[in-house]
């Protein structure tokens, strides 16, 4: 019955008037299609197009109305009545109106509903591109029919038959023994069309996108038992060769080879299922070369629709008989047999869904891109990567949620849904719902349309392995999906719910338009390169039974190592991705099957790691007992040498393995060493340089041990702390004429953020004195002028002084005068050196100072307002908002563990590049902890490197000009999902999400915040004064730390951050690029000054050398007697700098490395100060009393920079501490 | 060295310097200069008779050096001129702004219109009288417009040594700082007290009125001049306000117009609001934020 039908499309068509569906939509859209094209010079005369052909065909065809009128139609549909004329009456406003209440209703928002649209617009299929195609696909059709028929052939006639042809027959692995009864032939197949392109809801991709063609294989091909032992594999694999052979002869003599590539590839990464792919080379002028539209076509081959018995390909069931063995199950080669012949039921399948769903089309687009985004696709996961749920697998949920889906079968789709509700449905079906170990979901896949059709039910019984089942065909369409890759799909479905939730923020961006597999880096908190020289043990391993249960080598491998894996770290990691390094599924026509890997399997295993777990060192079995138990047997043959019994405090004996943590190596690194070493082979070889060398880049204090202190560890903080809570004590007992308020710390090492971890008398540490606020109970006798007021505090600090020094505790005591509020002259602080080896730097705050900041900028001149406010700012952030700063941040220190390691990182790679000395601590600090109080699309970094990365990410990224940074201080709550599956739509859900809302910005909050930024921008729109917004409920202002950064200073770090995250995207994470991240550019300043101070720095700055002698490095112990000689091992080369930038204030910007003991070479007794010249002073300008600048004349108007003189200030101000000088 | 100018259209002598060689400097300068713009100050103030306006002074310059370097080109045309004392210099910046005067209610006696403002990288030279002015002025005037190389005096700098920079750590001398809190805050509670006794004597207007002060008033400051300066920050921040408790009570559904006029500015709200929405779209639209494959 070969089909008179003249396109591939229309064969289509066919088959639904055999199901007497009336509606030829493939016809109807190729008659479209080709309308369009006619009419894309004339203006769009799409709609009238539709209208025409819905006039006499089914209403509800319409496919792309626009959006008014989809918008009424949902009014129908929920009864409001509206008057179906509306929009014809030409009333605009009313009309709007009913638009504006529905998408408010049916959306998340108006806002919402615009975004999707336009985001449907970018990604659907060109018209085009498709009429461009679908020329081919005619022609395509046509030359199938010509291909000549077969006979009965044997299996040597066969290899008689190709030899000597370019093309080979694709068998799959067990090749046909020569000894196999059965025939192979070929007859004319019956074609259609299938896939996203069929069903129309394709999406644009700029990789290209493929079209499904299936050649479903006569009947009298095959017969019933052929489902067994891989005989209809080999048969269709001759089919398929056959038919290749034939296309490529006759596509030959139509000089269409010229421009058509003809390669093999594996369906889905399926090894059983070879296909034909047609793709096109540039050039020629033929009118059938559609390479310009990127679609590559694949030519499926299938066996016909329940021709074998469905029953009997169960996934339990074994259609591979290994000798007498019938029982061992199957599921993937029984997937694979019966995936083959239900493809084009499928179609029909969901086809009848979009045709009772209006939005149907629209969900599934947006869930495809949703999954292409974070990685996902139809391919198998089995041999690796993301997997097992595409656009395919997505659309038939969707239809069997529309067909209910609850516990009790209720529904949790209706067809009148919007797309957005969908999608959101979708979302949380996928978050809440286990579909692996503790239930599946199963549907019909009916194709009458009748209303008592059996619905959807949700099963609360687990098969250990992601199962949506089809009860009509028999298959479990998440066959394909590995128990990891489900994983990752939930962790993502998880996040999404709970952006939809967010009423507070605009999350579009972050559901659909970031791809957050352009970095793995980014995506996975590490990676670890698995190097497997031989396979040979292995492949001992992958007997008979391995495989006809893996099907081949590669499905075995993952599923080793990703289970080893997987029960190896248990809780500590959230999932893992297992990647085959160079693995190809496609291959030339002339080969059997794709060429197998070299010597050695390159294997990456992705990980995303549970903060809070990671680094515990224990990891706990069964309990011990005197009888026989199998647990602790299997217990102790999983982790070998390593487990050990151990008794806990509760008196608990209980098998476990202990780790050590180290300063450098996460213990899920030492974990997985071990454990492949023991379970895949002797020699593998696991390489962990990476977080290995960023952890090493992280100043480590010189205490004892300190290099098996995990990075997580705060010991050394708490140490601090204590000694803090000690001196605390005291100085409330002291008798003062004032009693002590509060005591407040606000000094980075309190909120375990300082760039050197605190060490006991580690004095030439700048952060070495910890800043705190000293209040007293409130009087009104403070002196009402500030130097006054000033030395009253003083007054106070000195009886308070006095107080200590009677006390019993061993303190000393020294006071400083102190510049952090600029022309403020007279504060002062009284320093406590603590018995422990500790120092605090305490200063008073009354209620009088904020007042007399604020009057002197009412009595100032003009002309100085701007920089009395710039004092305001300064002493209201060092110390009003520095206290809840430092509480905040503390706080959420506790909540994200990888926090207070990822901000010293960041210090240390700002000082690196000389530009931390610009930028306000708390900035940064502000800055670090975005990637993780705002982590969405990502998840909350869970190693060091990630973080880092993370945050180089957000900064190349930061358009600071038109964006404000806004951050949610607030904990992260758990995604409240909840196990009611009873919900009816996504509305009750917002309002209920909005109540919920934690401490969370509100939207007031959020948008007072943005209204601020606007207003900031209005003034100053090209962000010349101002350039980083950063607004926290600390700060709603968003410019307490950024008013004073120089431009050049912001934009540097913006362009340094562009060019790490560049450099890592070209050539990846290695040693060299890690280093090159953390080498300055000295390069790009005007002058560079080497220094080259009298006293190493490094090691009473309480820094340990990375791999030197470190038993020579002998920490201090003590503070000098005469605490004046502490100024010995201080840094010179500070005050050097703050000199200079205060005599070129106006002129150059100097910078230099803080931290001598971290950045300063070997001992610390280096530095180097970079000069910027500011633009302005690079040209001759005109001579001016007040340009506050070292000029010469040019002429009698103009002057330019002397900048030979000022090198000669600079040679003679740093005289003792220069070593050499280069311009650049 | 390009052509030399003498002196700058506005009436600045240009003097310059020759700065010593300097080894660290040894492969990148020539010979380098030093100008200093020079004019004759003239101010009605009795304090600054007799001055030299300065702009651009070398590094770390004080009265000595200042003296040694015009000595010798005095010295080079025989002029005899002696200097008092350098004024208003302030290299660093660090007291362009007197915080504490811009914060006392007691010493602000004087208008700010009145204050001295001069610029930074400039000072005042002043010398004894009058004829040393002039004979320095003249002085200056030929050696501006000298010619040759080696009758151009070279700048000595003072460097700063390491133990400069080094006590800038040092603690403060305890005994000095007591002595100077107390000796300031017995100064201070002197004009405290000197203040309030004034404000707490009587005080008649101009039209007849008694000015009646509270009896913990220290001065009258405080109440001429009410501080209405705003926090600065406020300028960026908008405060929302809470619902009033009248607004809490009054019912707003009670008659039928208001049901009426609220759904009607409901809608109006709506549609505004989706109006803004659909701007926001058309905008984000033309800054291509919707590509997914950006």
């Amino acid at each position: 019955m070969a089909p008179l039908k003249r396109t591939a499309s229309e064969t289509i068509d066919k088959e639904d008037q055999l199901h007497s569906k009336g509606a030829s939509i493939h016809k109807k859209a190729l008659i479209r299609a080709i309308e369009n094209g006619e009419e894309i010079d004339s203006g769009s005369g799409e709609e009238s197009v539709v209208e025409k052909e819905s006039g006499d065909e089914d209403a509800s065809d319409e496919e792309e109305d626009e959006e008014e009128d989809e918008e009424e139609d949902e009014e129908e549909d929920e009864g409001k009545g509206a008057d179906k004329n509306t929009h014809s009456s030409g009333k605009v406003n009313a009309q709007d109106v009913q638009v504006a209440r529905a998408t408010a209703e049916l959306f998340k928002s108006n806002i919402f509903k615009l975004q999707i649209d336009e985001l449907l617009q970018q990604i659907k299929l060109k018209d085009s591109h498709i009429l461009k195609v679908e020329k081919f696909l005619h022609k395509l059709y046509d030359t199938i029919q010509k291909v000549p028929e077969w006979e009965e052939t044997t299996l040597a006639g066969v290899d008689a038959y190709f030899k000597g042809k370019i093309v080979s027959v694709p068998f799959s692995d067990p090749k046909p023994a020569p000894s196999v009864q059965y025939k192979f032939n070929y007859k004319t197949p019956d074609v259609s069309l299938i896939g996203s392109f069929a069903l129309k809801s394709a999406t644009y991709d700029p990789q290209g996108s493929s079209i499904d063609v299936l050649l479903t294989m006569p009947e009298d091909l095959l017969e019933k038992k052929d489902f067994l032992n891989f005989r209809c594999i080999h048969k269709r694999s001759v089919y398929l060769a056959y038919f290749t052979h034939h296309l490529s002869v006759i596509l030959g003599k139509e000089h269409l080879t010229e421009f058509l590539q003809l390669s093999y590839d594996l369906l889905n990464k399926d090894p059983l299922c070879p296909v034909l792919k047609i793709q096109c080379k540039p050039g020629g002028s033929s009118e059938y070369n559609f390479y310009k539209t990127n679609f590559s076509i694949n030519i499926i081959v299938g066996f016909p629709f329940n021709f074998f018995e469905i029953k009997k390909l169960l996934p339990n069931k074994n259609c591979i008989r290994v000798q007498e063995d019938k029982v061992t199950p199957t599921p993937l080669y029984n997937f694979s047999v019966l995936s083959s012949s239900t493809n084009e039921h499928y179609l029909k399948f969901l086809y009848k869904t979009k045709k009772q769903t209006e939005a149907f089309k629209d969900a599934c687009m947006l869930g495809k891109l949703w999954l292409k985004q974070r990685g996902f696709s139809s391919k198998s996961s089995h041999s690796g990567g993301l997997g097992g749920f595409g656009g395919f697998e997505f659309a038939t949920l969707l239809s069997a949620l529309l067909c209910g889906g609850g516990i009790n079968g209720n529904k949790i789709l209706l067809h009148g849904f919007s797309s957005y509700q969908l999608f959101k449905g979708v979302m949380k079906y996928l978050a809440t719902m286990d579909l692996c170990s503790e239930g599946h979901l199963q549907f019909y896949s009916d194709l009458s349309t009748a209303t008592n059709l059996p619905t959807s039910r949700y099963v609360a019984e687990g098969f250990q392995t992601p199962t949506i089942f089809d009860k009509t065909t028999k298959v479990n369409i998440l066959t394909k999906m590995s128990v990891t890759s489900y994983q990752t799909l939930r962790l993502f479905a998880c996040e999404t719910f709970s952006l939809l939730n967010d009423v507070v923020k605009d999350q579009f961006a972050n559901i659909f338009l970031t791809n957050l597999n352009k970095l793995q880096d980014i995506k996975y908190d590490m990676t670890f390169e698995l190097e497997i020289p031989t396979q040979s043990l292995l492949l001992e391993k992958f007997g008979p039974t391995e495989k006809i249960k893996f099907v081949s080598f590669e499905n075995f491998l993952v599923n080793k190592i990703s289970n080893v894996a997987n029960i190896a770290l248990g809780d500590r990691v959230k999932t893992l991705e297992v990647e085959l390094v160079n693995y190809k599924t496609y291959f030339s026509i002339s080969k059997r099957k794709p060429s197998s890997h070299g010597s050695s399997l390159n294997i990456k295993v992705h990980v995303i790691v549970n903060p809070s777990e990671c680094e515990k060192l224990v990891i706990k079995g069964p309990v011990n007992s005197e009888e026989f138990n199998s647990e602790a047997i299997i217990f102790k043959n999983f982790w070998g040498k390593k487990a050990s019994l151990r008794r806990f405090k509760d008196g608990s004996i209980t098998h476990c393995c202990v780790w050590n943590t180290s300063s450098s190596e996460p213990v899920i690194s030492q974990i997985l060493s071990y454990i492949f070493k023991l379970h895949l082979a002797e020699n593998v070889k696991v390489s962990d340089t990476i977080p290995k060398q960023f952890q090493e880049l992280i100043p480590l204090p010189n205490l004892p041990a300190s290099t098996s202190m995990s990075v997580l560890n705060l010991g050394s903080y708490y140490n601090m702390r204590k000694s803090f809570d000690l001196l605390h004590k005291t100085m409330f007992k002291l008798e003062l004429p004032l009693s002590i308020k509060s005591i407040l710390p606000v000094g980075p090492a309190f909120r375990y953020t300082s760039t050197c971890q605190p060490v006991p008398y580690a004095y030439s540490n700048p952060d070495f004195l910890q800043d705190v606020i000293l209040e007293f109970e409130s009087s009104q006798k403070w002196p009402d002028e500030i130097t006054s007021l000033e030395k009253a505090k003083t007054a106070f600090l000195l009886k308070i002084q006095e107080g200590l020094a009677s006390s019993d505790a061993k303190y000393k005591t020294f006071f400083a005068r102190d510049e952090s509020i600029p022309y403020n002259l007279e504060i002062v602080t009284l320093n406590v050196l603590t018995p422990e080896g500790y120092g605090f730097k305490f200063r008073v705050l009354t209620e009088r100072d904020e007042v007399l900041y604020l009057r002197a900028i009412g009595n100032a001149r003009n002309e100085l307002k701007p920089e009395l406010e710039k004092v305001f700012l300064k002493f209201t952030s060092k110390y009003i908002t520095a206290i809840r700063h430092n509480r905040t941040i503390e706080n959420l220190a506790h909540t994200y563990p990888f926090y207070p390691p990822v901000v010293r990182l960041f210090k240390r790679w700002l000082d690196c590049h000389l530009l931390f000395s610009h930028l306000p601590e708390e900035l940064v600090e502000l800055l670090a902890m975005k990637p993780f109080v705002e982590c969405a699309p990502f998840l909350i970094p869970g190693s060091v490197e990630n973080g880092f990365l993370k945050i180089l990410k957000f900064l190349s990224q930061w358009n600071w000009r038109e964006d404000p940074l806004i951050l949610d201080l607030a904990k992260p709550d758990e995604p409240d999902v909840g196990n009611d599956m009873n919900f009816t739509s996504g509305i009750e859900l917002d309002s209920k999400a909005a109540d919920s809302l934690r401490d969370n910005f509100t939207i007031p909050q959020m948008k007072g915040i943005q209204s601020n930024f606007a207003s900031l921008r209005k003034s100053d729109p090209q962000g010349m004064n101002v350039q980083f917004f950063v607004a926290s409920k600390n700060d709603p202002s968003g410019i307490l730390y950024t008013r004073n950064i120089p431009l050049p200073i912001a934009t540097r770090l913006t362009a340094l951050a562009k060019v790490a995250i560049n450099l890592i995207r070209t050539h990846g994470l290695n040693k060299q690029t890690v280093d090159l991240l953390f080498t300055p550019a000295l390069k790009d300043y005007d002058f560079v000054v080497e220094l080259m101070m009298p006293t190493p720095l490094k090691i009473s700055s309480g820094v340990l050398g990375a791999a030197e002698f470190k038993n020579l490095e002998q920490p201090q112990n003590s503070f000098p007697a005469d605490l004046s000689n502490m100024s010995e091992k201080m840094d010179p080369s500070f005050q050097l700098v703050k000199y200079l930038n205060m005599k070129y204030r106006n002129s150059i910007i100097f910078s230099s490395h803080r931290y001598p003991g971290v950045n300063g070479g070997e001992k610390g007794d280096r530095n180097v100060i970079t000069g910027l010249i500011k633009p302005t002073f690079k040209s001759p300008q005109k001579f001016r009393v007040n340009m506050d600048a070292n000029v010469r004349p040019i002429d009698n108007e103009q002057v330019i920079l002397n900048k030979e003189a000022i090198f000669n200030e600079i040679a003679a101000f740093g005289k003792e501490l220069i070593t050499d000088f280069r311009l650049n | 060295m390009s052509t030399r100018v003498d002196s700058m259209k506005n009436g600045f002598l240009v003097v310059p310097f020759k700065l010593p060689q300097s080894k660290k400097l040894q492969e990148h300068s020539e010979e380098a200069c030093h100008y200093m713009f020079i004019k004759k100050h003239q101010s009605k103030s009795e304090q600054e008779q007799n001055c030299l306006f300065l702009v651009n002074l070398p590094l770390l310059t004080h009265l000595e050096n200042l003296k040694q370097g015009f000595g010798s080109i005095l010295s080079q045309y025989d002029a005899v001129a002696h200097v008092s004392q350098l004024l208003h210099h302030d290299e660093f910046g660090l007291s362009e702004v007197d915080l504490s005067s811009l914060t006392s209610d007691l010493m602000s006696a004087g208008d700010a219109e009145e204050k001295r403002y001069t610029p930074r990288n400039t000072a005042l030279l002043q010398f004894v009288d009058a004829a040393s002015v002039d004979n320095a002025w003249s002085a200056l005037r030929k050696y501006s417009q000298e010619r040759k190389q080696s009758k151009i005096v070279t700048w000595n700098f003072n460097s700063p040594s390491m133990a400069t920079f080094i006590n800038f750590y040092k603690p403060l001398d305890l005994d000095y700082l007591k002595e100077d809190v107390y000796s300031h805050m017995a100064l201070f509670e002197q004009r405290e007290q000197q203040a309030q006794e004034q404000a707490q004597s009587s005080i008649v207007d101009e039209d007849g009125f008694t000015l009646v002060v509270g009896k913990n008033t220290k001065n009258l400051n405080s109440i001429r001049k009410k501080i209405l300066n705003k926090n600065p920050l406020l300028k960026h921040e908008k405060i929302v306000k809470p619902p009033s408790m009248v607004d809490k009570k009054a019912k707003q559904d009670f008659y039928r117009f208001q049901i009426r006029e609220r759904k009607k500015q409901e809608i109006s709200e709506l549609l505004k609001k989706f109006k803004e929405d659909q701007e926001k779209i058309k905008e984000m639209k033309s800054r291509r934020k919707f590509n997914p494959y950006a």
